[in-house]
């Protein structure tokens, strides 16, 4: 292949490239974030050992699951969790797993303090602050 | 008649200490969300050895597994890191150039989110996969700059110190 035609090809990338880019930014105002109404201000950070991530809002959910429910629809949040016989056990947050391989569990604070509840049983009152951390049981 | 060993012993002291090499800078970088050099040193270690890279590939997720657990991720690096191989494979025996590998790394860190959900079309469908790429996108769009400028800045230096590897016979070093 000729200089010339290498050159174009690399230039036909860069464009498709871009392209890309804007049509997952595009689809992500889309799908992701909306802006959201509610009679109680909260904030949610998450603690991963990779990643980190803090939200905020208000929210009309009753328990936290409701909230996380409404974050995963509405912003770049996801968890993933399976009911127990102590509520909603939350194993994934942010594609962050917590596995029995390495001891790890994701754990729940309310306003400071260790959490009492699992998710669909934890009370989300007006200016709670929840942390998601992901945490040794060892 | 004598069968040539796939592996020879300098091919396995190299391709240890490139595994050793991959796992050091995966784990430099762990702290800043989807920005790595796996892919970029992936990139130069199959341009230089070839399908040998898949033997790098297996032994650095199996130290993942050790250190961080066996989940989803793991089939994900089992598909995506020979993926890429392959194609540096291909277009390195084309002859492509340090931009054509600087684009190829921003694609690859772009669509590394939409690819990894695969999995997940398995597991909850194809609404749990879309909702889960989506939540990545950002992610996605992190690793796709930063894979680039990465790949600028660092795919050069690190050519020339692979052929300077690769061209160490134990002859020379005598």
């Amino acid at each position: 292949m000729t200089k010339t035609g290498k050159t174009k090809k690399l230039i036909l990338a860069i464009i498709l490239l871009a392209a890309c880019v804007v049509c997952f930014v595009l689809l992500f105002l889309k799908f992701g974030p909306k802006a959201e109404k509610g009679s109680k201000a909260y904030v949610l950070e998450v603690k991963g050992i990779e990643k980190s991530a803090k939200y905020e809002g208000r929210t009309d959910a009753e328990f936290l699951s409701g909230l996380m429910d409404e974050l995963q629809e509405k912003k770049d949040f996801s968890y993933r969790g399976t009911g127990s016989d102590y509520g909603l056990y939350i194993y994934a947050v942010n594609r962050e797993e917590a596995n029995d391989a390495n001891k790890t569990y994701w754990a729940i604070y309310v306003n400071g303090e260790y959490g009492m509840y699992g998710a669909d049983s934890q009370p989300v009152s007006d200016g709670d602050t929840f942390i998601l951390a992901l945490e040794s049981y060892e | 008649m004598n069968k040539k060993p796939l592996l020879s012993v300098r091919d396995v002291a190299v391709l240890g200490i490139m595994t050793a090499v991959l796992e050091a800078a995966k784990l430099a970088l762990d702290f800043l969300p989807n920005v790595e050099l796996v892919t970029l040193l992936l990139m130069v270690y199959t341009i230089f050895y070839g399908g040998k890279t898949l033997i790098v590939v297996l032994a650095f997720t199996l130290i993942e597994c050790f250190t961080k657990g066996i989940h989803v991720w793991v089939i994900m690096y089992l598909y995506m890191w020979p993926l890429l191989i392959l194609i540096v494979y291909l277009a390195n025996k084309r002859g492509a150039g340090h931009l054509f590998y600087c684009i190829l790394a921003a694609f690859y860190g772009l669509f590394f989110g939409l690819f990894c959900s695969i999995p997940y079309l398995f597991i909850g469908g194809i609404s749990m996969a879309f909702t889960w790429w989506i939540a990545g996108i950002p992610y996605d769009l992190v690793h796709c700059i930063s894979n680039f400028i990465l790949c600028l800045i660092l795919f050069r230096p690190l050519c020339a110190v692979m052929r300077r590897v690769k061209e160490m016979s134990p002859q020379k070093r005598r």
